[in-house]
């Protein structure tokens, strides 16, 4: 039980260590340079993003619900009564309304909530743990890519108080319909589309930092003995996923820049000649530019950003499936391939998002084969976490729980991908509620359930304590049942030709004289009728959903302090190194420098009397000697 | 704690942190150029205007190539005078290297200056002229306008007799702009009517504003609050009626669906309007007398007796005679006009012929004559040097669409000087900021011309709205513009701060300036891109 002893000797290192410098509060809890407590910063900072991103959902789903209907007091109140005058009609959601609320809530999941929880969160505070780093290469970068990230955020949502509003073009922001929004503010400087645009410049500054360290870390600050292939699947992907970020998202950066100069220096890179728009008439531009150039650049980014999210999740499913089946991760070589195989194919296949531009029928052909072949390193993955359970003795424990929710959860978000990737099928479904149905299922049940799982395996690390067990299940199973009901019938609506844009959820189709009966002439609205229902009932899993988060927020605070205290530095008696710590582990992370003997999932070796044989642990034919600085 | 490899490299990687940093953020970077770039090759293929090929004086890019080749060199001297420990060497080197992008950013900045004030116009026959726009004359004296500033000729003029503020979306500096400007004009700016509202539930009108308050940002914030809470008022009474139809419809019809209630769902006006408090969405000003103000043209949607700001403000009053003057006009371009000839299928010389300008300026009829007989000239020359493809029987080359339909300054100089196209004699300084007008003006070597507004389908200076061609490069040049000022402050700051960690740990700096060198290579190799694309293709 070597692991367990040393982490007395960690706790007494740690305790000197504070007395010897402290560095104030300031510089512990809010410009702090150590990894995790970014870490921290980047998760509590996502998930207020995460819950404003839900709320802003949660008013659509009204607006998708109960067109007719007023905002009701629950959700309203918190809008002052001049802003529900200016983007409320009669208390009803509008048009324009639904639209930046659309817009902003993709943009705010996206960027603002899965990647930095994922990628600023997980990977900052595990990564350096687990390649026995004392901190990141760069500590102060680190911290000022929290705060440009906090900024860039701040400067996205703030336009939701001007008088041009938020954004409201949908989160890829195309042109022209993008150049043209909020055209008719003087200062462009105070435009909802502008401040958009700049925030996300400072996200791409952010992400780019936080790439360039990840990047460096993983490279040059690895253990001793930490070579590549012991490296745990978290940090491969966390490896793959800071490449996807450093390369992937400057053709975005190039992309808004010539946007933002659209829209400040009225040039038309993206404007074609001849715009004519309802009240501006001719539009006083050059033209020339070329819309498609935008998606072009935009989907360049828009693809690898998918994995961007992916990976993450994919990391923390990685690590808690060997500790709670106590066996090693079923075909961790293969894994690690075709996590890199899935991060090269992911540059090369962003033009599926464009099959409706008429781009030509080889570009389509080509990106089709692309899309297709990268569905097979996402399905090595999966399947191997899936044959990883086979045959373990698995600790239904909450983290276990949501790792084993997210493999059929991604894999039906997966499969519903198939058909978008077939050009002749997207057409059909092309922009319906069937893709946003595929990716939801990815980001939600998929992503979201991983990182629960994750933050619930990790919190012992974090603060000492575990998580309420009771708590975690009230969320759980709710979240469970709730995620189905409302992205299961998106798929249904979607085939049915349900668009995504519909902001009175396909009100304004039906047919009123026969909608009932569903044998008028119009073929279409007899459709709309048979699926206009199901609105209502995804609406009130949604709420319902919001509900169920209810548990987990009170669970993350309270367990902070009143939690079950973790028995030891490893509670889940796992085998990687960021366990070898003192819990939590202090400024610069190990008491003594690790070294690494071998693999990352040694778990129930046939060899040994424990079930699991951490990396950290010399072995035994070494010299009795050394092993008296791991105490024994 | 300390962070391991930040000096020395480590052993089985080969490298030090800030190296592979450097490493990949150039790799991001090339990603971000790269993007850039191939909106280059993306927008100049799709182009559906004639894009300008080796439009811009070539003497300054080719000059900065040199400069940024010469500091990439200097700054490894630099870092070798660090490894070598020599400070004196390092501050000399580094010193040359600053100075360079000194030099550079100098060149640049007379490059942009020159397109700033350079204007063009696109005429709606697809006529492209270039120059530079007059000042408003009289007495031959310019015209000052209320800030005291001479008037550009480029401005939409309305005799306003009213103005029309939108109470939630007035610009305030344009509120101030216009008043300043009547005041100039000699006229007065009044509310042309009483301003009343209900303010309160239950309450009889009040006068917000007596007709006759002269026009302030501040009487139009104070309209505007009385608005909005009127608004946020009403809307909150109009909600809260909604929800009590509904519930009473739904009430009356168990089980049916919102849709098939929403029709007969509706607020009773009626019942509700004595409660509810006056907006007041626009107010109106009288201009007495009408005066003339002055807009600029992507600001306001002109129309006959009313025109529309951008700010939602309505100007009444006649629309003035406002044409572009240009007090030197230094290239007609013919080749927009020509390519939609074509396409349309007629014979460009005579779409020429027909264009406005031809059919209208004695000295536009000159210059084309004189250009038509030049490029005949070439013709034969190029006959002469190459002679004829056998097969088809044309000759081998022609005169290029730029040559035969574009008429620049320097053939302006060649026809004044009597000499051939390029063969006109110009001044060195001339290569970097265009004509010497001033020195030329006794040639009268640049024509004057007023071009009437219906005559113009789109004006800009020389700068990113004017096509996309200049809307990347400004872009490209730009943010590298950008990167070289931001990697000369890095490197003046080693050269300036660092003495001290020069004397501490010496290895550590040459790391540092071996990593700024780099960034500095990457910077250079931009501009090796960057050239030919912009000033030789």
């Amino acid at each position: 039980m070597s692991a367990h002893a040393s982490s007395h000797s960690g706790h007494d290192a740690h305790a000197d260590h504070h007395d010897h410098h402290d560095p104030g509060f300031l510089r512990k809890y809010v410009f702090s340079t150590d990894h995790k407590m970014i870490g921290i910063q980047y998760g509590i900072t996502a998930m207020l993003f995460l819950a404003f991103g839900f709320f802003l959902m949660m008013v659509m789903r009204w607006s998708i619900a109960y067109p007719h209907e007023p905002l009701p007091g629950w959700m309203s109140w918190v809008f002052t009564e001049n802003w529900k005058a200016r983007w409320l009609v009669d208390g009803k959601v509008t048009g324009e309304t639904y639209n930046m609320f659309g817009a902003m809530h993709g943009t705010i999941m996206v960027f603002l909530g899965i990647v930095p929880l994922g990628f600023g969160a997980f990977g900052n505070y595990v990564t350096p743990l687990q390649i026995g780093a004392p901190d990141m290469a760069f500590p102060r970068l680190n911290m000022a890519s929290y705060w440009i990230y906090l900024l860039g955020g701040l400067v996205m949502c703030a336009s939701f108080f001007m008088e041009s509003g938020a954004a409201k073009s949908g989160w890829t922001n195309y042109s022209p319909l993008a150049g043209f929004a909020d055209g008719q503010v003087v200062n462009q400087f105070m435009a909802g589309q502008t401040q958009w645009l700049i925030g996300l410049v400072l996200l791409i500054t952010s992400s780019l930092l936080g790439s360039v360290n990840f990047i460096t870390t993983i490279i040059n600050l690895r253990a001793r003995g930490l070579t590549w292939m012991r490296m745990p699947f978290f940090v491969w992907s966390m490896l793959v996923t800071g490449f996807l970020l450093l390369l992937a998202f400057p053709p975005l950066e190039a992309a808004g820049i010539m946007q933002l100069m659209d829209r400040v220096t009225h040039s038309s890179f993206f404007l074609p000649t001849g715009l004519f728009t309802k009240s501006e008439g001719l539009a006083e531009i050059s033209g020339g530019g070329s819309p498609l150039l935008y998606q072009h650049l935009f989907w360049f980014l828009g693809h690898p950003e998918v994995y961007v999210l992916l990976l993450p999740a994919f990391a923390c499913v990685a690590e808690i499936i060997p500790a709670n089946t106590r066996k090693p991760l079923w075909g961790y070589k293969s894994m690690v391939y075709s996590v890199l195989v899935l991060g090269f194919l992911s540059f090369i296949v962003w033009a599926h998002h464009m099959y409706m531009t008429g781009m030509g029928a080889a570009v389509s052909t080509f990106f089709q084969t692309t899309t297709v072949l990268i569905s097979v390193p996402s399905v090595i993955i999966l399947t191997a976490m899936l044959i990883s359970l086979w045959g373990g003795s698995i600790r239904f424990n909450p983290a276990m729980l949501w790792a084993c929710a997210f493999i059929p959860m991604f894999g039906i978000g997966g499969l519903t991908g198939l058909p978008l990737a077939f050009n002749l099928a997207d057409l059909h479904l092309h922009d319906t509620y069937y893709v946003i149905g595929h990716f939801h299922y990815v980001v939600a049940p998929g992503i979201l359930f991983a990182f629960f799982g994750g933050v619930i395996h990790w919190y012992p690390k974090i603060t000492g304590r575990y998580m309420s067990r009771t708590l975690n299940h009230l969320h759980f199973w709710p979240s469970l049942v709730c995620m189905n009901i409302i992205f299961f019938p998106m798929l249904l609506q979607g085939m049915a030709g349900f668009h995504r844009r519909w902001y009175n959820g396909g009100d304004g189709y039906l047919d009123k004289a026969t909608a009932l009966k569903g044998d008028g002439p119009n073929v279409f609205a007899n459709t709309v009728a048979q699926h206009i229902d199901m609105n209502i009932l995804m609406s009130m899993g949604a709420w319902t959903l919001a509900l169920a988060q209810i548990p987990f927020i009170i669970n993350l605070f309270i367990s902070w302090k009143a939690g079950k205290k973790a028995e030891s530095d490893n509670p889940w008696h796992a085998t990687t190194l960021e366990w070898a710590t003192p819990t939590p582990p202090g400024h610069g992370n190990f008491t003594t420098e690790p070294a690494v003997y071998r693999g990352p999932y040694e778990y129930s070796r046939p060899d040994h009397a424990d079930d699991y044989l951490p990396q950290w642990i010399e072995p035994k034919e070494k010299a009795p000697k050394k092993t008296e600085s791991h105490p024994a | 704690m300390e962070i391991p490899y930040v000096v020395t490299p480590r052993k089985d990687t080969g490298l030090f942190n800030s190296k592979i940093a450097i490493w990949l953020f150039l790799a991001s970077e090339v990603m971000l150029f790269g993007g850039l770039f191939s909106g280059y090759v993306f927008l100049r293929m799709g182009a559906d205007y004639p894009w300008p090929e080796r439009t811009l004086p070539i003497l300054p890019g080719l000059l900065n190539t040199f400069i940024l080749i010469g500091s990439s060199v200097t700054v490894v001297f630099a870092w070798a005078a660090l490894k070598m420990r020599n400070w004196m060497r390092f501050k000399i080197f580094m010193a040359i290297t600053v100075l360079c992008a000194v030099t550079f950013m100098i060149f640049k900045g007379i490059e942009y200056n020159v397109k700033f004030h350079h204007q063009a116009v696109r005429l709606k026959d697809y006529t492209v002229l270039e120059g530079h726009l007059g000042k408003e004359m009289e007495n031959d004296k310019p015209v000052l306008d209320h800030n005291g500033k001479e008037i550009e000729e480029n401005t939409i003029r309305v005799k306003a007799d009213s103005l029309t503020f939108n109470t939630v979306r007035f610009y305030k500096p344009w509120v101030e702009e216009a008043l300043s400007e009547a005041k100039h004009r000699g006229s007065k700016v009044t509310l042309a009517s009483d301003v009343e509202a209900v303010t309160e539930e239950g309450k009889g009108k009040q006068t917000i504003a007596k007709a006759g308050t002269p026009l302030s940002v501040d009487l139009l914030e104070e309209i505007a609050e009385v608005h909005l809470d009127a608004r946020g008022h009403n809307a909150d009474l109009r909600t809260a009626a909604l929800k009590a139809e509904w519930k009473k419809a739904k009430q009356d019809n168990p089980g049916s669906k919102g849709w098939q209630l929403a029709a007969n769902v509706s607020i009773d006006t009626e019942a509700l309007n004595p409660r509810l408090l006056t907006e007041i969405g626009t107010v109106k000003f009288n201009v007495e007398p009408p005066c003339r103000l002055d807009f600029k043209p992507r600001h306001i949607q002109e129309g006959e007796g009313s025109s529309r700001l951008r700010d939602d403000t309505v100007v009444t009053g006649e629309l003035l005679e406002s044409p572009m003057v240009f007090h030197n006009i230094d290239a007609i371009d013919f080749t927009y006009l020509a390519m939609k000839a074509v396409e349309r299928g007629v014979d460009p010389e005579v779409a020429i012929e027909n264009s406005w300008v031809i059919q209208n300026k004695k000295w536009a009829r000159e210059a084309w004559e004189w250009n038509k007989a030049q490029t005949a000239k070439l013709e034969d020359r190029l006959l002469k040097d190459y002679g004829v493809d056998r097969e088809t029987g044309k000759p081998k080359r022609e005169p290029t669409a730029k040559e035969r339909y574009r008429i620049g300054w320097k053939e302006f100089v060649a026809m004044t000087d009597g000499a051939d196209r390029g063969e006109g004699k110009t001044f060195l300084k001339e290569e970097f900021v265009g004509p010497d007008y001033a020195g030329r003006e006794a040639k009268h070597t640049f024509p004057h011309a007023e071009i009437p507004r219906e005559q113009v389908a789109f004006a800009s200076k020389f700068t990113p709205s004017w096509n996309t061609y200049y809307a990347i490069y400004f872009t490209i040049t730009g943010l590298h513009g950008l990167h070289v000022i931001g990697g000369a402050l890095v490197l003046c700051y080693y050269l300036l701060f660092c003495r001290k960690m020069y004397l501490e740990n010496p290895e550590w700096l040459a790391n540092r300036v071996e990593v700024a060198g780099l960034f500095w290579h990457f910077v250079d190799l931009v501009w090796i891109f960057a050239f030919p694309i912009f000033y030789l293709m």
